[in-house]
């Protein structure tokens, strides 16, 4: 049964798109800046959970040290790079260029420092083992579903019942409002970087121990992320997550369909068909002229 | 050395004309494509063909380049300009990602992985252009014509229409302007120039292959708009000229290893880029400085 | 008195919540309409209604009989209707010239039609435009750098030079002081008794006063009154509506 074997690999990458595309939904669905420099916090965490679980901190203090500097990062081009922007000129050329010369300069000091090939991470964890039906599936599957799915029953907890994340709801929906009630717009856009790059976390530590990463990474996440965005309709966090799932699954189901290179463009057409067909997304709000 | 030089001021006049295309569409139509070296790249893959299986006249190859590259951007534009401009970005970065697989698999048109080699030696007007003296003079001029051209198209009223859509669509539409046509038509114009580039390129080096038109390429083009300064006719060639010269300056500091050049440069354009965006937006050649 | 423009049974809402209520006016030509009446009434609605800006639910625009319900923008603009916006939307890294030599040139190909006569004429209702607006001091200076006075001024020289017989003009004087409001008056005055057809949004009595020849009253989507501008003026039920004093 290829096909359902395809599925649940699909499933797998689909899940972590799926995180990573929420957390940069956030980001921009609540601040509406287009952070293209979300792949290059996902590159970073990714990078500094191997740099700390090879030099002996094990996978708690590799995901410790991931997890400080994605959100370093992520609260940091908050304050030192859009906010002064945003105080002048805050054009969305400016912004986009802005963010995506940060993810060049990220990109190229990982080329630097690791090579331009692929790492990884070895683990058993990532070894398939036959389950029912004669499929394969490995244990980290199992690890990603649970992970993922306790990431997202948190954030969804947090966005419904705390105060900071029903500010956060309003922060996307009206950010006038906000301002009209005094709460500080700032220090919840701080707040939702952080939140937004911590999502991607979890992702990147499972994808190095899975698949490993390269410097273009970067580029690539930056894409799904934004194509979840835009399958999923922007505006909608559970958008981003269901669009990040699809183009996961659809990604490893091509591979039937077209050569191994093409699965990766299969994101990209099912994109263009998105934009081409309905540019709302699934959940969004209409978006053409 | 002296040849080296030459070969330098000849790519800096095809990058000049490459920045300036993307200066249409991103100075001029404030339309961003992140996929500019995909049209460079279809230029130069078109008019090498036609040099391996027609003619290598430079001219008549560049408009075959430029006719190619001018197509396909009409696919590009015609779904991708009906939405919102973060859409475009998204769309043009899809294409820049998907353009690369597509080279490399369209074996007989591109010559896959290996690329196309043994491009003849250019021609223009029936005189050869071995030397390289005369491809660089045959380079300038199709640069002067680039330029020559978008002045006159962006200081008539094309370029007033294409402004205003930049600076507040619904005014414009109020005007009567119709920014879908006019969007179009824009980065037709820009892809088309490109593809010109690309042409002048394949004639140049006499080998093309993929890995001249990836994401990095385009990235290098946006460099040189942004840093050298949108809008304005002499910020691109700022910008190009500043950004090939980059790797000679940086050969001369001691201490960077040859294989980590190419991320040196790439650290440095994005770190140029993103503090030039927080304190001075216009780009070096700001076409008024910004107050404030 | 011919009827240029006719709104017929307009609807329009934003998710449940209707803007404008079945609303229905025929626009005189050659006289000035203005629409009053509180904030959120509908009235910057109704123009983006006419201006295909936004599309009716139900309902019909003609313009001189025909149907040009649900055009596009631009389309609407080149049958002769031009539009000003609350939020002036300059071109704001042109310079005043050029904002307003932009509303002389619809057509979208690489070059507009027919040589020098034309340029000519096209370039005179720029010069009509500017020196009427009496931006002639700021004629090179970028709209980004204007005054708020000077602003305002081109966003009427723009509406003025596309040369077209219907404007609807949406808070076209707000916020001016009353020497920049004169030339404002004068201004719409010089266009009527050359034909122009006006129907303006403002919530300046003043102006309204001395601008107005009709005005329909709007509240809440709906038009409650319409007639001469004295008469509608003197109307006590409905200024205290409009002051907020609701029986």
């Amino acid at each position: 049964m290829l096909l359902v074997q395809l599925i649940v690999s699909g499933l797998q990458t689909g899940l972590l798109y799926a995180v990573t595309a929420a957390g940069f939904a956030m980001i921009f669905g609540a601040t509406r800046i287009f952070h293209v420099a979300h792949g290059a916090v996902f590159a970073l965490a990714g990078y500094v959970f191997l740099s700390a679980y090879t030099a002996g901190f094990g996978w708690t203090g590799g995901a410790l040290a991931a997890t400080v500097i994605a959100v370093a990062f992520g609260a940091g081009m908050e304050r030192f790079v859009y906010r002064p922007i945003q105080r002048h000129e805050a054009s969305f050329f400016t912004v986009f260029v802005a963010s995506f010369g940060v993810s060049i300069i990220i990109q190229s000091l990982i080329e630097m420092i690791f090579g331009r090939g692929f790492v990884t991470l070895t683990t058993p964890l990532a070894q398939a083992r036959p389950m029912f039906g004669g499929i394969y599936i490995a244990p980290m599957f199992w690890i990603v579903l649970v992970v993922t799915l306790v990431v997202f029953a948190v954030l969804w907890a947090f966005l419904r019942f705390t105060r900071t994340g029903i500010g956060l709801r309003a922060l996307s929906e009206s950010p006038e409002l906000l301002r009209a009630y005094g709460l500080s717009a700032q220090r919840l856009s701080a707040l939702v970087f952080a939140i937004g790059s911590v999502l991607c976390v979890p992702a990147a530590i499972l994808k190095m121990a899975i698949t490993g990463m390269q410097p273009s990474v970067n580029s690539h996440v930056m894409l799904i992320s934004l194509a979840s965005t835009i399958v999923g309709g922007v505006g909608s966090i559970t958008g981003a997550a269901l669009g990040g799932l699809l183009l996961g699954i659809a990604e490893n189901v091509s591979i039937t369909l077209l050569d191994s290179q093409w699965s990766e463009a299969a994101s990209f057409i099912v994109l263009f068909a998105f934009i081409l067909l309905r540019p709302r997304g699934l959940f969004g709000y209409a978006v053409t002229r | 050395m002296i040849a080296y030089l030459l070969n330098l001021s000849t790519l800096i006049a095809i990058f000049a004309i490459l920045a300036t295309s993307l200066n249409i569409l991103v100075g001029f139509g404030g339309i961003f494509s992140v996929a500019q070296a995909v049209f460079f790249g279809v230029g130069a893959y078109a008019a090498a063909q036609m040099a391996l299986n027609v003619t290598p006249d430079l001219l008549v190859d560049a408009l075959v380049g430029a006719a190619a590259a001018g197509a396909l951007s009409v696919c590009l534009a015609l779904p991708a300009l009906r939405v919102r401009d973060e859409y475009f970005v998204i769309a043009s970065l899809g294409l820049q990602m998907l353009a690369v697989t597509i080279f490399i698999d369209m074996k007989p048109l591109t010559g896959g992985i290996g690329g196309l080699v043994g491009i003849p030696v250019p021609t223009l007007f029936g005189l050869s252009l071995a030397n390289p003296d005369a491809m660089l003079a045959a380079c300038v001029g199709f640069l002067v014509i680039a330029l020559a051209l978008t002045r006159v198209l962006m200081r008539g009223s094309f370029g007033r229409s294409l402004m205003s859509i930049r600076d507040n669509e619904s005014a414009a539409a109020a005007l009567g302007k119709n920014p879908m046509v006019l969007k179009t038509l824009a980065v037709v114009l820009g892809c088309a120039f490109a593809g010109v580039g690309g042409a002048l390129y394949s004639a140049q080096i006499q080998f093309v292959n993929v890995e001249s038109f990836t994401m990095d390429q385009s990235t290098l083009i946006m460099a040189m708009v942004v840093i050298g300064g949108t809008g304005t006719l002499a910020g691109p060639l700022v910008g190009s000229i500043l950004i090939l010269l980059l790797p000679a300056a940086l050969s001369f500091i001691p201490g960077i290893p040859p294989t980590e050049i190419g991320a040196v440069q790439q650290m440095i354009y994005g770190l140029v880029m993103t503090l030039l965006m927080i304190f001075r937006p216009g780009g070096l050649v700001a076409f008024q400085a910004w107050r404030r | 008195m011919t009827s240029l423009l006719s709104l017929r049974g307009l609807n329009r809402s934003f998710g449940g919540l209707a803007a404008v209520s079945d609303f229905n006016m025929e626009l005189e030509s050659g006289i000035v309409t203005a629409l009053i009446g509180p904030n959120g009434a509908g009235k910057t609605t109704i123009f983006n209604l006419i201006t295909g800006n936004l599309r009716v639910d139900s309902g019909q625009i003609l313009l001189q009989g025909t149907d040009i319900t649900g055009l596009k923008p631009h389309r609407v603009a080149r049958l002769g209707v031009a539009r000003s916006f609350q939020d002036l939307r300059l071109f704001s890294h042109m310079s005043v010239f050029d904002n307003i030599r932009a509303a002389t040139e619809p057509t979208s190909w690489f070059w507009q039609g027919g040589e020098g006569e034309a340029r000519r004429k096209r370039l005179g209702r720029v010069e009509m435009a500017i020196e009427r607006a009496g931006l002639a001091s700021v004629a090179r200076a970028r709209a980004i750098d204007l005054a708020y006075a000077e602003r305002k001024f081109l966003s009427m020289a723009r509406v003025m030079a596309t040369g077209a017989n219907i404007w609807l003009l949406d808070e076209p004087a707000s916020g001016l002081d009353p020497r920049s409001r004169a030339q404002f008056v004068n201004m719409v005055r010089r266009a009527t008794t050359e034909g122009v057809t006006v129907l303006i949004i403002e919530h300046n009595l003043d102006i309204v006063t001395e601008v107005a020849d009709r005005i329909a009253f709007l509240d809440q989507g709906r038009k409650l009154a319409e007639g001469g501008a004295a008469e509608i003026m003197q109307d006590k039920a409905l200024a205290a509506i409009y002051f907020g004093e609701r029986v």
